[in-house]
């Protein structure tokens, strides 16, 4: 045993083996056997079982004999196949088929009950067969069915008559025979199922249960999104058979409607013994105007509906007639349109039905019940008959609604084309800086936030002439033609960084601002200041005056007097509580933020120095405004080139008057300063605030003509062109 | 008298193949009491469970009684080799009554333990073989699969005792240790499918309802369960089938294969694997049948294709195995359809071009039947290899496994349970003795039934590109 000191080299798998027979090697006898280079190979079986003493003596009775004896196998318990009644319980022979058996999957489900009966059913069949025929399957069905209809409770005999379509005795006597003999516990046996919540998972008689995601490989993916593809195709598919069997099955139905009424009409004829045909031209001839109306639809889908539309389309035919004349049905006839335009998303809560259509017709797969078919054609043929560009030349920047909006028809009467009239549009203003000016005007928000004032030619012009005292109130002369843009340009450039000596320029800030920003108190009981809390003016650039020079009336004007009174004393009582602190307060937007003032939020009224003056211009702090001023950079420069540029680009046609909306100042002004409204707001620095003031000094006096701004703009724009770079600094 | 409990041991009579008395240990898993007689369900140690049965208390050995030892429980629990009686769900079922401590019948010592009076007779009766197994370190049973390649096995030993789910893949269980006593006690007493009349030899979850009947008819073409003779008599009104519902895929006299899928067939399936279970002690019901193939083997006759036996095999294996369960029912067994079934796997693994292996473990059974076609695979191929231009044939087991189509490792436990390797002036050869060549050639005369390749009509389907299976 010496010769098996040294290690034999491990078994390997791709060395060829050299076969011998034993007769041939009489010397390996001497050797023995090498068993130990080769790993022993496990038996597979489990360990305990391995040693277990049948296979054990088996296993040693193959070594020992190679074959198998007769009582060295393994005992099992014994099977029997002596069954005496098999030939009477498999009935009929079958025969091979010559090809192999090949089975449908789908052939195997055959609707039979998975009820057997017993013989216990038997005898109940047995009985009820005395007063009716019943046959065995026919009970095995209503058992099958009540079984299955009942989970975990017995369905109710009411439930049991839905299911099961029965005499009403015999349901009563099966179901009654079948309560008696379920007790709760089913009749059709199963192998018990997992219940979801894992309490099953151990349970000895719970079988197959289901397997989790877990199995999916990741190969299965890709595959997985093709099929999903196939399945919409599918589904699609589908969806278009669905949709041509709809369209037949309403052919089919008008082709019976035709036939019937054409019936109808011949019988009818017959009884007017209309044999020539006259009395149904006569009918005939307003029918024949009605297909006038009969506009071409445009759908967009070639391969659906397009029966439906036909179909409906008399009844299409008569709506949009009526709409001819009756416009407020017309938005909701666009509403469709915008709808096929836009993706309905943007319409939550409006017409839900219209939606899941519209989508359908762009998706192409969706599917449709017949019931829903009513609705659903009436949509399609809802869509206007005429082509995009005609209707909707705006293109992407048409008019949408808006959620929650409400919109009115647009009221005509007569010949009247403005919505309000004149004075009612326009306020009697008075500018206090040095282009003084009084008269009618409104305010408006113009291009980068500057606040412009467009002013109107009336009937009262002299009159405010007059009072006009101040000696450089030059710019009344201009006179306002009709059918001509009657607003003189007034600019006022909020910012240039163009300052001659700062202590100048604060003073004129100073006075700037006292005299520009404040309403004047009431002096002349017919002529005040016109603020009103009302609406802001449409966004309109130009007004035409045609006629408007009669605009006021007498009666109007008293009216429009006393409500500015009102104002004003409101104003006055403000005026007085903020006294104190408002040395250097800020102008303020009455007109928009009357409303909701806060105390603190100041207004004067102009003082006696002003007085002369019969209207103010207010310079509004309104959020508009400040939207033009730009936060603040650190650098304290003023940073509205885009406003001032644009300016200069209006000027020549554009008439306004840039006012002045002073950013506030967080030394001296930030306290009076209507903070509330516009803390989120950033706040200028001050010397924002002074060139602003210089600027508006130095412009507002030569602004008065339209051609005379282009000087100043070109100023300011050169100015502005500076401060640019230091914007980004 | 002492009351005897679950868990208690003693000698009980049992007649052998010789119908001769023996007196084997067995342990006492149930006792119920049927018309005012006791029986006991015993297993009898170091014998298959497929014997346990119910006996009268005259077959009992009171004298050498043996009660259970409550430190003894622990160990034995773990899965030490001779263990496998003793369930941790006993506690949870054996009645309160106090469990007397001295008892005045058995003078016997303490209970030797287990592994040690099993190995003590199997070293006395089996010297050579019995000292073979004992190398190979002793495991839990638990642990062994996961030497055959379960990754996530060890996910399922939840050492906080709460039980997991088992993994997914594959159809047989090592893992005994979350079994409980239901489970290891046979639950139905006879089954009658077309002819036959079998006596299952393990728990399978038939429906609870239908296991206290004393015959559980199944329909043979089908094999839905019934509870009357009635029942299948109407069933049988209904149910068209006279062959398992697939294609068939091998025809050859009277032998035919069928091919279900085990997604499709949801209801054969599941009905099959329930019958199967009778007689497979590992499988494992646990999960549905959705990843396996059922290749049912039946033998026509007019009346039909008559079920013989059946393997099923994973749609993708991991593991290399192209069987999963296989059995065959036994009116039909060691008439040599066990081979055929094996023979046909590997028919089937030689046409995916791919070598495969039963998934294990295998019974004692299923050990003797393959190793038996191993053998006789290999020995055919040795033996017919004929000497090229004067040289000594010689073969690879490499060569063998693709031939054969059976796993390289099968390959080499076939050869060295055949004790054909042997080392040679500095390397290895295979060494054929007379009485192998003797017996293998005895075998071969004996072997009637083979499957002939060119009756297969068969193409691998590529499971992995298909949906979920």
């Amino acid at each position: 045993m010496s010769k098996l000191s040294f290690r034999a080299r491990a078994l390997d798998a791709a060395r060829p083996l050299p076969v011998y027979r034993r007769a041939e090697l009489p010397q390996l006898t001497d050797c023995g056997f090498i068993s130990r280079a080769v790993p022993q190979m496990p038996s597979g079986m489990d360990k305990d079982e391995e040693l277990e003493h049948h296979l054990q003596r088996a296993m040693s009775a193959q070594q020992v004999f190679r074959e198998r004896k007769e009582n060295m196998v393994i005992p099992v318990p014994e099977a029997e196949s002596n069954s005496t009644y098999y030939d009477r319980l498999y009935k009929g022979q079958v025969k091979v088929p010559k090809q192999l058996i090949h089975v449908q999957p789908l052939s195997l489900d055959l609707e039979q009950p998975d009820y057997d009966m017993d013989s216990e059913d038997e005898t109940l069949l047995n009985r009820l067969n005395r007063k009716m025929d019943m046959k065995p399957l026919q009970f095995e069905i209503m058992v099958d069915r009540l079984e299955k209809a009942s989970t975990h409770q017995e369905v109710s005999l009411a439930e049991a008559k839905r299911l099961l379509n029965e005499d009403d005795y015999l349901l009563k006597s099966v179901y009654d025979y079948w309560l008696r003999k379920r007790r709760n516990r089913c009749l059709i046996f199963q192998v018990k199922q997992e219940n979801r919540d894992g309490s099953t998972n151990h349970h000895a008689y719970v079988a197959f249960r289901r397997r989790t995601e877990k199995m999916t490989t990741r190969k299965n993916r890709k595959n997985d999104e093709a099929s999903y593809e196939k399945m919409l195709r599918l589904r699609r598919e589908f969806s278009r058979t669905v949709t041509i069997l709809e369209m037949i099955k309403k052919r089919e139905k008008s082709k019976r409607e035709l036939l019937h009424l054409t019936l109808e009409v011949v019988e009818k004829r017959y009884q007017l013994s209309d044999f020539n045909g006259d009395v149904l031209k006569t009918v005939a001839l307003p029918l024949e105007e009605k297909a006038v109306y009969c506009a071409p639809v445009n759908v967009n889908n070639s391969s659906r509906h397009k029966t439906n539309v036909k179909a409906k389309m008399q009844k299409n035919q008569v709506s949009m007639r009526e709409e001819l004349t009756f416009d407020p049905t017309r938005p909701k006839n666009r509403c469709t349109k915008w709808e096929r335009l836009f993706p309905p998303q943007r319409f939550p809560g409006r017409l839900p039905r219209a939606e899941s259509i519209y989508r359908a017709d762009v998706n192409q797969y969706d599917f449709h019940s017949s019931g829903e078919d009513e609705g659903n054609s009436t949509m399609v043929a809802q869509t206007p008959p005429t082509s995009d560009d005609e209707n909707y030349p705006d293109g992407v920047f048409i008019f949408r609604r808006t959620d929650g909006c409400l919109y009115l028809s647009p009221r005509w009467d007569g010949g009247h084309v403005d919505i309000q009239p004149l004075h009612e549009r326009h306020f009697l203003t008075k500018l206090s800086l040095s282009p003084d000016w009084m008269g009618l005007s409104r305010r408006r928000t113009g291009r980068g936030g500057r606040i412009l004032l467009d002013r109107a030619s009336c009937s009262l012009d002299s009159l405010l002439n007059q009072l006009d005292t101040y000696p450089g109130s030059w710019t009344r002369s201009r006179t306002v033609y009709p059918n001509e843009p009657v607003d003189l340009d007034q600019k006022l450039l909020m910012n240039s960084s163009s300052i001659p000596s700062l202590s100048q320029a604060l003073k004129n800030i100073q006075t700037l601002r006292r005299c520009c920003f404040r309403p004047r108190p009431i002096q002349n009981q017919r002529i005040t200041d016109s603020r009103t809390a009302g609406p802001s003016v449409e966004d309109r650039r130009f007004l035409d005056t045609p006629g408007s020079a009669g605009g006021i009336t007498e009666e109007q004007y008293y009216s429009h007097q006393q409500q500015l009174m009102k104002m004003k004393k409101q104003q006055l009582e403000q005026l007085q509580y903020n006294e104190a602190m408002s040395r250097a307060t800020a102008p303020l937007d009455h007109q928009r933020n009357q409303s909701h003032r806060s105390p603190e939020s100041t207004s004067r009224t102009l003082d006696s120095v002003s007085a002369h003056f019969a209207a103010s211009a207010v310079v509004s702090t309104s959020p508009s405004a400040q939207d033009a001023l730009r936060p603040p950079k650190t650098t304290g420069v003023p940073n509205c080139p885009g406003a001032s540029r644009s300016s200069y680009s209006t000027s020549s046609s554009v008439s306004g008057v840039g006012l002045l909306s002073i950013p506030k100042q967080q030394s001296q002004v930030g306290a009076v300063y209507p903070t509330h409204h516009h803390n989120i707001r950033p706040s200028a620095p001050p010397p924002s605030a002074l060139k602003l003031a210089t600027l508006a000094a130095k412009v507002i006096p030569v602004s008065g003509l339209p051609r005379d701004i282009d000087e100043p703009d070109r100023q300011l724009n050169g100015l502005s062109e500076n401060t640019q770079p230091m914007e980004v600094t | 008298m002492v009351e005897i409990v679950e868990g208690c041991r003693l000698p009980v009579l049992r007649k052998n193949q010789e119908n001769e008395d023996e007196w084997p240990l067995a342990e006492i898993l149930s006792v119920k009491e049927v018309s005012a007689r006791k029986l006991y369900y015993v297993h009898y140690i170091d014998f298959n469970k497929r014997l346990d049965e119910w006996v009268t208390s005259d077959r009992l050995d009171m004298k050498k009684l043996q009660f259970p030892k409550k430190e003894a429980k622990t160990p034995t629990k773990n899965g030490l080799p001779g263990s496998r009686p003793s369930s941790p769900e006993r506690e949870v079922k054996r009645k309160v009554e106090p469990v007397p401590l001295a008892p005045q019948v058995s003078p016997v010592t303490p209970v030797p333990s287990l592994p040690s009076s099993a190995e003590a007779s199997q070293a006395a009766v089996y010297p050579q073989n019995g000292t073979a197994r004992r190398l190979i370190p002793s495991q839990p049973g638990r642990k062994r699969k996961a030497n055959c390649g379960g990754t996530d096995e060890d996910s399922q030993d939840s050492s906080d005792g709460i039980p997991s789910a088992p993994r997914m893949t594959g159809s047989l269980v090592s893992d005994r240790s979350h079994d409980d006593i239901v489970t290891r006690m046979k639950n139905i007493e006879c089954i009658e499918l077309g002819r036959h009349r079998l006596k299952p030899w393990y728990f399978s979850p038939y429906p609870q309802e239908l296991t206290a009947l004393p015959i559980l008819y199944l329909c043979e073409f089908c094999l839905k369960y019934l509870k009357s003779l009635k029942c299948l008599q109407r069933h049988l009104t209904k149910c068209n089938l006279r062959h398992p519902p697939g294609n068939e895929i091998y025809r050859k006299g009277t032998i035919s294969f069928f091919e279900i899928d085990g997604r499709k067939n949801k209801t054969y399936s599941q009905n099959l694997c329930l019958i199967a279970k009778c007689f497979l002690d590992h499988k494992t019901l646990y999960y549905d049948t959705d990843p396996f193939l059922f290749y049912v083997m039946t033998e026509y006759d007019p009346k039909g294709f008559h079920i013989v036996g059946y393997f099923s095999k994973e749609k993708e294996s991991t593991e290399d195995y192209n069987v999963a369960c296989i059995l065959t029912l036994p009116p039909y067994q060691r008439r040599g359809y066990g081979k055929l079934l094996i023979e046909f796997s590997y028919e089937l693994s030689k046409v995916e071009g791919k070598t495969g292996t039963p998934e294990k473990p295998l019974s004692d059974l299923g050990l003797l039947s393959y190793r038996s076609y191993w053998s006789q695979t290999i020995l055919e191929i040795l033996m017919g290899l004929k000497p090229d231009n004067g040289e000594r044939p010689q073969i690879t087991i490499n060569e063998i496994s693709e031939i054969t189509s059976v796993k390289k490792e099968d390959v080499i436990s076939t050869l060295q349970y055949l004790n054909l390797i042997n080392y040679y002036k500095g390397q290895y050869i295979l060494t054929l003795s007379e009485d192998i060549v003797d017996g293998h050639e005895r075998a071969m005369h004996k072997r009637h039934l083979r499957i002939d390749p060119k009756c297969l009509h068969f193409t691998p389907k590529d499971w992995s590109k298909r949906g979920k299976w």
